[in-house]
């Protein structure tokens, strides 16, 4: 049998076609569709082992040094609306933070928007910690503590979002319906029940201390110290009480050096409970914070958030903390460094200071190595005197003020009434804890906000400025379901 | 015997190398042939290769005289011997002269007119009429995976000759193509090497509105690889029933881009190039140093004493004039075996700004080969490399904040430092442009090959392979230094990054195409899967010395500080097409399509999903009753429908993924301690995502008038997206880390109206011809989350103030706001407002629902960022030796939302105009707020909102053909030189930089560029050697 060459050809290219739709056939097979996401792990994957659930609560941390979470939302919020601090920089500059020295902000207000979706933003990573890992099989002590981690932090949250707009969406699990991804706002007091019980669980299972390389990580005395603040909020007074002689009893001891407390050198001391950890890394300078940085003069910082004369005439004569509060422009600092005479502003946070010696791996001098001191036991002892008085106890009150008093070089408090000692003690919570983002927090849970910051010339309105708005673009996206706090 | 084993599998393998050696020596002929060709005489040599064996016949002289069917002389008309190159033009009176062999066949053809071959016979006058060319019937338009006859098309389709792009010195086709094609809306990007941004028939998608590109059968990300000068036709689908073959990819349209093929005959070489320089047009004026602390003090309530000079950041950081040259070499050739088409280009821009510069070099290979009358196969080969030193992406934001009473430099010639003015946080321009050290470059080859085999008399089967393989790299270096207070760093840093994009997709056609009678059909049934491939690499390193550019390596950095980023995303396609073209006498025209796509990107469970369309036409003109009418040459209506659906969203975004790394990590036990891996939950997928499709009916016509001088296109569509995917912002207590995420949210709809006519004629020797086009598109929201629910968007970078809206029954992304009714002009008056905390200067807000509250209740529909009409005017006139060209465009009716107005985070700077027109006291303005600019001024305002209607000079051009006799001594065959204009000048009122804002979807037309716009003027050649 003979084959012309073009027959030849033909056959091989009808075998050819044939071949290649069969391929086609084949080539369609399912696999070829499923594709997997490259250089970015899955849901489906993930929470599936104990380095996944540290990686988890790890997140938990790192957000807790997020823009919104310590930057100029955090600050404003807290801090400018108080009597202790104002806009600070130069004129004009960051002008929208003015409306919160002058209580002029809107509900379109954006710093307050970020508050809010930062605070939420950390409660989910939280929730997902406390949905997933508890289906982890891993080692059952290091499943409860990183869940007790969360929790911890959660509450952290939730206390900021229930002290900044009274009653918020109680957003407890990963939300799932439609009700739960567009949720209505909870009762104050419900709020305050989830943290409570969200510290209550921390109590019980978190360690009063960790490794050395892993310290920084929420332990039991921060959780204790934390309800008792809650308490305090709340006026459970016995409580608030008992849970300070908790952490009295506990190995934490006042620092000795009031100004050497808020050093980089000094981090996590012994009368730290609680404080986020920041820290430029050579390999990694996303862990940093610019908490410092907005607040310390140029050029190192931007100059915000700075101290008020109140505040300088707050302090009694021969008060040690005023110098480790305040720096005055044309001073020097202990740790060498100058403030130059002709600075924007008059004084400066001392409290956030990073000494320019401190070793700087990123290369940005922006002290973005400040931890965050959000607890310490100075506080705990203030809490302690406030709840002590409350119960009439008045010289277990005075023994706890006069503990943090002594240690600013002033005389002790002797005989005073409750109403007086009250007083006492609201001053020197003033004093103690000025410039660490409390006072206009504090003001509001004493009743006495308005009268306090309108002698500023602020224009607090009472019934309307002890909470924030909800913010405008949370209530559009809620269709409405979202509703304004009074008078906004 | 076993002819299943050796019969009919395998030839023995002497045959094989046998039939190798065949090919190669027909390829090392061709080559040799080619060689001597050129070092022989001036005869013309390429008759000794043609089929019609002339070469043995004598010569003689042959002239005469062109006409058309007026009797007027034809100038210009091309005269060549049929299978060669040799040839002649005629002269302005339409008289030729050549001598050829006396059996050759002439070929007559000119642009406008149809081609005509006459045998030669012997004879030495030959006078000729050519007719005006019957477009219509002859144009050929390229459709999804094959051609058809334009009088054939039941859709609608915009075919584009790469020679009117090529008569545009631009380096990016699609730019060219602005104004030219009705239902086509084209913005520009100012930078250099940038692609624009191109939506066909309104807003298809809000998650992606680029359409498909394919070159050649590859499909391709944009067209900057490619040369303009190497595109031989773009033809643009516009409606489903053409797009519907390309089913899941086709919803956003498809640009379908042929390159230039070899012809047959002798090589021919050419060279173009042009040089131009682009010029900032339409400045806006900042305000000066004294207006500048005038209006900060002003806003301060402090007085104001003229202390600096001003500086102008924009002029100190912009170039006079940024050069560009294009330079190009092209050949073609061939044999009726082997043609080919090869060119090298070479591209350099200058950006605007100083010291930003882009280079590219674009080089191209394409051959076909016959192997038999049955079986050709062919391949390209385009490749692409360009090299860039780039500016800080955020240098005209810079310049646009920067305040006029900073110097460029201090008297100790330090830079100029805003810590000396009081003024707060802004980076010195110059010093950014200085201190900025970063370059990057690139290169791809985008490649295809193909096998084409007849068989059966009625088939052809056709296997198209392409793929294009691209890598990008950058480095950017920060060197150790302090320029400013606020542009400083103790430790040196270097970034090298580089991404690969990888595509490939295969198609294989089978093709039964047979004329019975009065039936002409056309089948087509194929199977096609592709896969597009994305992968990103990232390193980083502190304390590298900078000795210059082989320095800055990774490995020269602090070990201890290298980090490394991976990502990428990856995305399969497989699809099933087969489509019906029928046609009765030509007058009944049928299309039928139908394509099954599954892509990786949606769920499992939903992975596939069917896009059929149906197409009618009818050529009215073939019917016996029109025969005596004198009116129409050509009359079809037609009618459409088709579905289409759309990939380009995300991949993967029906799997939940896991953030890490940045904000997430940790260092535990403070200074000194180790970074914890840190990753979280944090993006939440939509949980039943259906397909996003597109149904579309179009009704048209075409018709051709007056002996095809006038053509006339109109086509009406109604365009519904349906399921439309597109992110939205969501609530905060979601607590996703982008806060949005994406949804099938709304259903929408494109109707529109498309036309365009072109005239084309001569007056005597003055060829010409005339075109408009027009398009207008409504656009409007049918449903939002299958209800009637109000979505926004369009969230500003400063404060996120959410300024757009998705509501049924309006365009979708519509600005929405308070509508502002004045300014307060007294304190007095603004404390008894119901606006609380305004002020004297301060914005008044309607209350719309008469609440006595100002709040979001009281926000409306401000503008529409969608142009209702787009429109344009092209012409072009050829007189003698002369060409001209002049192309207007234009948009109409849509709205700008000047979001520069309000990045006001401090003391940048202002507008000029802002400045004259401020409240500044009782009386003074009630349009304007004071400088003051803050607070509820802030929030989404009808003051924002500006008409954003343009008319610009897209090109104008002249040139000039320089006679053959002076350039015969250089074997010159034809040189033209010519001038250019483009963009030389745009009319509008909006007070931005340029009202071409484009956008992504839902913020389209939010106008946050500080880019100014820009004319170019070139000079060019055209050499054809």
């Amino acid at each position: 049998m003979k084959y012309s060459w073009s027959t030849i050809l033909h056959h091989k290219i009808a075998a050819s076609i044939t071949a290649i739709c069969l391929l086609l056939i084949a080539g369609c097979s399912k696999s070829f569709l499923d594709v997997a996401p490259i250089g970015q792990q899955t849901s489906a994957t993930f929470f599936a082992n104990a380095a996944d659930a540290t990686a988890a609560v790890t997140s938990c941390y790192g957000h807790l040094n997020e823009w919104r979470v310590a930057g100029f939302a955090h600050l404003a919020v807290t801090s400018i609306t108080s009597d202790d601090a104002e806009k600070g920089s130069v004129p004009g500059d960051a002008g929208f933070l003015n409306d919160f020295d002058n209580f002029t902000f809107t509900a379109t207000q954006f710093e307050i928007d970020d508050y809010w979706t930062g605070q939420y933003a950390g409660v989910n990573l939280c929730n997902q910690c406390i949905d997933n890992i508890p289906n982890i099989s891993m080692d059952a002590s290091l499943q409860a503590r990183l869940i007790a981690e969360a929790k911890f932090i959660r509450a952290y949250h939730y206390f900021n979002l229930v002290r900044a707009f009274g009653g918020v969406p109680k957003v407890d699990h990963v939300p799932v319906t439609a009700d739960e991804l567009n949720p209505v706002r909870a009762s104050g007091a419900d709020i305050y029940a989830l943290i409570e019980s969200d510290l209550n669980a921390a109590i019980a299972v978190l360690p009063a201390s960790y490794p050395s390389t892993e310290i920084g990580r929420a332990t039991k005395g921060a959780a204790l110290g934390t309800l008792a603040k809650v308490k305090m909020y709340e006026k459970k007074w016995a409580e608030a009480l008992a849970l300070t002689d908790q952490v009295v009893a506990m190995p934490y001891a006042l620092m000795n050096d009031y100004y050497k407390m808020f050093r980089v050198a000094y981090e996590n001391n012994s009368e730290s409970l609680f404080e986020t950890q920041a820290n430029t890394i050579a390999n990694d300078c996303g862990t940093y914070c610019q908490y410092s940085e907005v607040q310390w003069v140029r050029p190192v910082g931007w100059g915000f958030n700075v101290p008020t004369t109140d505040l300088v005439s707050a302090y009694e004569p021969g008060d040690l903390r005023k110098a480790a509060t305040i720096i005055f422009s044309g001073e020097t600092t202990q740790d060498g460094d100058v403030i130059p005479a002709n600075s924007p502003n008059p004084r400066y946070n001392k409290k956030i200071y990073v000494p320019s010696s401190t070793p700087n791996a990123c290369g940005y001098a922006y002290g973005r190595d400040q931890n965050r001191r959000i607890l310490r036991l100075g506080e705990i002892y203030l809490i302690r005197a406030e709840a002590a008085n409350e119960l009439n106890d008045t010289i277990k009150a005075k023994a706890s003020l006069n503990m943090i008093r002594n240690r600013a070089g002033l005389p002790s408090i002797n005989a005073v009434s409750q109403a007086n000692l009250r007083t006492k003690i609201w001053n020197e919570r003033h004093v103690e804890l000025a410039m660490e983002e409390d006072r206009f927090f504090d003001l509001v849970r004493q009743g006495r906000a308005g009268q306090v910051l309108r002698a500023q010339g602020k224009q607090f309105v009472d019934g309307k400025n002890e909470v924030f708005p909800i913010p405008d673009r949370q209530i559009v996206l809620s269709g409405n379901k979202l509703t304004q706090n009074p008078n906004y | 015997m076993k002819i299943g084993k050796s019969g009919s599998a395998s030839l023995n393998p002497g045959v094989k190398i046998a039939r190798i050696m065949k090919l190669t020596i027909a390829i090392a002929s061709f080559a040799a042939l080619q060689i001597s060709a050129q070092g022989s005489s001036k005869e013309p040599v390429a008759l000794k290769l043609t089929i019609h064996n002339n070469s043995n016949a004598p010569d003689i002289k042959v002239n005469g005289k062109v006409t058309n069917s007026n009797g007027e002389p034809v100038p210009g008309v091309s005269i060549h011997v049929k299978g060669s190159t040799a040839g002649t033009t005629t002269t302005n009176d339409g008289v030729y002269s050549l001598s050829v062999p006396e059996n050759a066949v002439l070929v007559f053809s000119s642009i406008g007119y149809e081609t005509v071959e006459i045998p030669v016979n012997k004879r030495s006058v030959i006078d000729i009429t050519l007719q005006i060319v019957a477009r219509s019937m002859e144009q050929v338009v390229v459709v999804g995976y094959g051609t058809q006859r334009k009088v054939d098309v039941t859709g609608s389709i915009s075919s584009i000759k790469g020679a009117e792009l090529s008569k545009q010195s631009s380096q990016n086709a699609v730019s060219s193509l602005q104004g030219k094609v009705a239902g086509v809306q084209i913005t520009n990007n100012g930078g250099p090497g940038a692609s624009p941004q191109v939506r066909i028939r309104g807003v298809g998608s809000l998650t992606a509105t680029d359409p498909l590109y394919i070159v050649d059968g590859t499909i391709v990300s944009d067209l900057s690889f490619l040369n303009p000068n190497d595109i031989e036709s773009v033809d643009i689908l516009k409606d489903a029933s053409s797009l519907s073959i390309y089913g899941v990819r086709a919803a956003n349209g498809v640009i379908l881009v042929t390159t230039k093929k070899g012809h047959k005959g002798k090589p021919q070489l050419s060279y173009n190039s042009y040089v131009g320089a682009q010029i900032v047009t339409n400045r806006l004026l900042m305000a000066s140093a004294i207006k500048y602390a005038f209006l900060i003090n002003e806003k301060l309530g402090m007085p104001t004493v003229p202390e600096y000079p001003t500086t102008d950041w924009y002029k100190q950081i912009l170039r006079p004039a940024a050069i560009t040259h294009n330079h190009q070499l092209a050949v073609t050739g061939g044999t009726n075996k082997l043609t080919y088409n090869a060119s090298l280009g070479y591209f350099n821009q200058q950006g605007l700004v100083d010291k930003n510069d882009y280079g590219k070099i674009t080089g191209r290979v394409q051959a076909d080969y016959k192997v038999n009358k049955d079986f050709k196969i062919g391949a390209q080969a385009i490749y692409y490399n360009y090299n860039s030193t780039d500016i800080p992406g955020d240098i005209f934001y810079q310049a646009y904040v920067a305040p006029p009473i900073m110097a460029v430099r201090k008297a100790n010639g330090h830079y100029g430092d805003p810590f000396d003015y009081n003024v707060g946080n802004f980076a010195n321009p110059q010093a950014s442009l200085d201190w900025y050290n970063q370059r990057s470059k690139g290169n791809s080859i985008t490649a295809s090959v193909y096998g084409e085999y007849k068989f059966a008399n009625y088939f052809t089967f056709r296997s198209n392979f392409g793929t294009t393989n691209g890598i990008n790299e950058s480095r950017r270096y920060v060197s150790k230094d302090s320029l400013t207070t606020v542009q400083h760093t103790s430790v040196s840093s270097l970034n090298r990054d580089s991404s690969h994009a990888r595509k490939w997709v295969w198609d294989n056609t089978l093709t039964y195409e047979r004329k019975i009678f009065k039936h002409r059909l056309k089948a087509l049934v194929g199977y096609s899967s592709s896969e597009d491939k994305f992968t990103s690499d990232g390193w980083s390193v502190n304390n590298v010395a900078n000795t210059g550019e082989s320095s800055l390596k990774i490995s020269n950095g602090d070990p201890s500080t290298v980090k490394h980023s991976f990502g990428g995303n990856r995305a399969t396609f497989i699809s099933y097409f087969a489509r019906l073209n029928y046609a009765y006498d030509d007058r009944y025209l049928l299309t039928a399509t139908m394509r099954r796509d599954g892509s990786s990107k949606f769920p499992s469970d939903n992975r596939f999903d069917n896009f059929p369309s149906l197409g009618v036409g009818w050529n009215i003109t073939k019917e016996k009753f029109m025969e005596h009418q004198k009116i129409f040459d050509n009359l079809k209506l037609k009618a459409s429908w088709g579905k289409l659906g759309n990939a380009s969203i995300p991949t993967n975004i029906s799997v939940a993924r896991v953030d890490s790394g940045g904000i997430y990590n940790y260092v535990f036990a403070g200074t000194g301690g180790v970074v914890w891996h840190g990753a979280n939950n944090t993006v939440f997928p939509p949980k039943s995502l259906v397909w996003e499709v597109v149904k579309e009916t179009d009704l048209g016509f075409e018709m051709g008038l007056l002996k095809n001088k006038l053509f006339i296109e109109a086509d009406y569509y109604d365009r519904q997206t349906q399921n439309g995917i597109f992110s939205l912002p969501i609530l905060g207590t979601v607590g996703t880390s982008n806060s949005s995420v994406l949804g099938n949210f709304a259903t929408y709809d494109n109707k529109g109206f498309e036309f365009s006519a072109t005239w084309r004629s001569n007056i005597r020797t003055l060829k010409y011809n005339i075109g408009v086009n027009l398009s207008a598109n409504k656009n409007k929201v049918v449903s939002i989350l299958g209800g009637n629910v109000d979505l926004y968007g369009g969230g500003l970078p400063v404060g996120g103030y959410l300024t757009t809206i998705a509501r049924v029954g309006q365009p979708i992304g519509s600005f929405y706001g308070y509508k502002v009714t004045g300014v307060f002009q007294t304190d007095a008056q603004a404390s008894a407002s119901a606006q609380p905390n305004a002020k004297a200067g301060y914005f008044i807000y309607k209350d719309q629902n008469a609440d006595g509250v100002i709040d979001s209740k009281d926000k409306v529909i401000l503008g529409n960022p969608n142009p209702k009409i787009t429109y344009g005017f092209n012409s072009g006139f050829e007189f003698k030796k002369f060409d001209c060209q002049l192309d207007i465009q234009g948009v109409a009716g849509n709205d700008i939302y000047n979001a520069n107005k309000g990045v006001r985070f401090g003391n940048e700077n202002y507008t000029d105009d802002f400045y004259k027109n401020r409240w500044h006291g009782a009386g003074t303005s009630n349009t304007y707020p004071s400088a003051d600019l803050s607070g509820a001024n802030l929030d989404p305002n009808s003051w924002f909102v500006e008409k954003g209607g343009f008319i610009r000079v897209r090109n104008a051009q002249v040139g000039y053909t320089i006679s053959s006799h002076i350039l015969d001594r250089w074997k010159i065959q034809k040189l033209r030189v010519y001038l250019n204009a483009q963009n030389p000048f745009t009319y509008f009122k909006y007070k931005g930089f340029t009202p071409e804002i484009g956008g992504a979807p839902m913020s389209t037309g939010i106008d946050l560029n500080v880019y100014p716009l820009s004319a170019t003027y070139n000079f060019g050649v055209n050499v054809i050697f």
